[in-house]
């Protein structure tokens, strides 16, 4: 199992009052899974995201990445397990604005330590892999919405993690751009990568082959999504 | 790790904002600069000091009234001592027998003609015979003055090239008579030019025999007695005589203290030493305040950085980045910035040195050591004011972080 989570809970401390984001959340993921997490604002969600994604820790209750307890360790443990294991893909695609298409994607290995000439070299192999083969020395300012998304998701899958962790990837776009981002998260996923997508657009979360509805801090459903809206035209899934 | 990535991002943020960068990095300049450019004038001043003003007066000692004053206690004490005579002097000729000269001393200033040439405050030395060796002057042209003209009171002088050629222009001064204050007197040497110090000229003076200068100028009052010792070895010994005599004339008491002063060329250097003592200090007064106030400067600009670019920092959190990885990057920004503060101020200082002693006499040397010294201050300020700001954004919560607007 990638991931198990096991009654999980996530309490805040807002004033005098304990705002109880998580409240007893299982949730198994495997390996090569595309699923997508729903549900409205306050549901939840975002909280689950954080903590799956290793920028927030569980009050109580068990986070297992890959067999590792997640809950026990310190924020440079977690800092590591990012680096490693999760690749983040905002709303907001958070590039850095002063660095150009191929130094953003080449952050993550700056961080986990690799060579220049190695990470150069990984970085200019995925940016034309997203097809931003041309683009490498833009600035994000220089990019389409589109564009800048697919820069981010360059930068998500350039260490190769265990995770693709997309929160409303396509919130800031057009619907034909968003489209074709949602192509790209297919191909992820089809190449053998854990897709987690959270959303709380249906048409977005169509996309995915299990949705998981949230609300009030728990999980109200977990399904395997009958009808999968594939992007890609006429293509067979290729684990099929 | 991204150090070169940390540089750029400091040296491109300088370049963006110029205005901002030299108004944060003013301190850190006015403090490095001031540093420099005081340890290169006193080192420079040393190296000049122990050339000129030792070796020019080596081995001699002064004997006044007064000795050296430190305080206006000390001045009206010494207000009430008997005048220092001319027969202290020949006293001390005759009793010192480590001192190869004794001479009678006094100072006077006033005008001098010639003809229609009127040279205004110019010194007026009254020397006994010897003064050449004691003050170290060397005869261009006629002669020196003697132990007869002395005696005799004789109205002739020796002349200084400035007065010479201010004077005289192109016409040959020696036997021309030329009138000190009232009084007229004949010129019978000129002497080798010897040059600024401290940009003070040494050649712009009359010496006439000292009991002329008593005749005409000082009838009572104090004089000097300049006693120049066999050699280095003796000048104590020299300086113990001088002492007992002067106490023997005086009908001094054992215990009692000197009823004159003895001022040795220690004195002036020891004089020097607090002098540029206090000068150090002022400079580090000065440099410290810039500093602090230079460092607080970085550490607001920092901390304007680091709250700008908190979803920075929030980015790069979320993509792998330890505290210590954040703590670098703005720790390398901060001492980046202060750094150029500090290339700029080793360069204004040195330039403001070597300027100023290229116009003046003032010497001025640019040592390894003071640039090292720069270089080693504005990297502590980077580094100690840029703490702070660093931490403050190796703390950061992630999620916080990156929903920074």
């Amino acid at each position: 199992m990638l991931i198990a989570i096991q009654d999980l809970h996530r309490v805040y401390q807002v004033g005098d009052q304990e705002v109880r984001a998580l409240d007893g959340v299982d949730l198994n993921i495997d390996k090569n899974e595309y699923v997508a997490i729903m549900g409205p604002s306050g549901s939840g969600k975002s909280t689950l995201m954080n903590i799956l994604g290793c920028l927030d820790t569980p009050s109580q209750g068990s986070y297992r990445l890959k067999g590792l307890e997640i809950g026990k360790m310190s924020d440079d443990e977690l800092a590591r397990i990012r680096n490693v294991e999760i690749g983040f893909v905002f709303q907001t695609f958070n590039l850095l604005p002063r660095a150009d298409a191929l130094h953003n994607v080449e952050l993550p290995l700056v961080y986990a330590g690799a060579k220049h000439e190695e990470r150069r070299a990984r970085a200019k192999e995925v940016l034309t892999t997203v097809g931003l083969g041309d683009r490498m020395k833009h600035r994000p300012n220089e990019l389409s919405g589109g564009q800048r998304q697919r820069v981010a998701i360059a930068r998500a899958l350039v260490n190769r993690p265990s995770i693709i962790l997309a929160d409303e990837p396509t919130g800031n776009l057009d619907s034909r751009t968003g489209e074709e981002i949602m192509v790209a998260f297919e191909n992820i996923w089809r190449q053998g990568n854990t897709v987690i997508l959270v959303t709380h657009e249906p048409d977005v979360a169509e996309h995915a082959r299990r949705i998981v509805r949230m609300k009030d801090g728990r999980i109200e459903s977990d399904t395997v999504n009958p009808n999968p809206r594939s992007p890609a035209p006429a293509s067979p899934p290729a684990h099929a | 790790m991204n150090l070169r990535e940390s540089v750029g991002i400091a040296l491109g943020g300088i370049r963006a904002n110029k205005l901002r960068s030299f108004l944060t990095l003013l301190g850190t300049i006015i403090g490095v600069a001031s540093v420099i450019a005081v340890v290169s004038f006193v080192e420079g001043m040393n190296k000049f000091v122990t050339d000129k003003l030792l070796n020019a007066g080596a081995n001699v000692f002064v004997v006044d009234k007064y000795g050296f004053i430190g305080s206006e206690e000390a001045f009206e004490a010494a207000r009430r001592r008997p005048d220092v005579t001319l027969d202290d002097a020949d006293d001390l000729r005759l009793g010192i027998r480590n001192a190869s000269m004794v001479v009678g001393e006094a100072e006077g200033n006033t005008s001098v003609h010639y003809r229609d040439h009127v040279l205004k405050g110019v010194s007026v030395h009254g020397r006994g015979a010897g003064y050449d060796v004691v003050d170290d002057i060397a005869i261009g042209e006629g002669r020196h003055l003697t132990e007869f003209d002395d005696r005799r009171r004789e109205p002739v002088c020796v002349i200084g090239p400035e007065v010479a050629e201010e004077l005289f222009a192109n016409v040959d001064p020696i036997g021309h008579r030329i009138r000190i204050g009232v009084q007229d007197f004949e010129v019978v040497g000129l002497t080798q030019a010897k040059g600024k110090l401290f940009g003070i000229t040494q050649d712009r003076f009359v010496t006439i025999p000292v009991r002329t200068f008593q005749k005409f100028f000082q009838e009572r009052g104090s004089f000097s007695i300049a006693v120049k010792s066999d050699d280095e070895s003796s000048l104590p010994l020299a300086e113990q005589e001088a002492r007992n005599i002067m106490r023997a004339r005086r009908h001094q008491r054992p215990g009692q203290p000197d009823l004159f002063g003895i001022t040795t060329s220690e004195t002036w250097l020891e004089l020097y030493h607090k002098l540029t003592g206090g000068i150090f200090i002022v400079t580090i007064g000065v440099a410290a305040i810039s500093l602090l106030v230079g460092g607080i400067v970085i550490m607001n600009i920092m901390l304007v950085s680091v709250t700008e670019r908190t979803r920075e920092i929030g980015i790069r959190k979320a993509l792998g980045a330890r505290r210590h990885d954040i703590l670098a990057q703005f720790l390398v920004e901060s001492t980046t910035l202060s750094l150029a503060g500090g290339v700029i101020g080793i360069l204004l200082g040195a330039g403001l040195a070597l300027g100023v002693g290229a116009v003046s006499p003032l010497p001025a040397a640019v040592s390894l050591p003071a640039v090292l010294l720069g270089v080693i201050m504005s990297t502590g300020v980077g580094v100690f004011f840029g703490s702070y700001p660093a931490v403050r954004a190796a703390r950061l919560d992630p999620i916080d972080a990156l929903r920074h607007e």
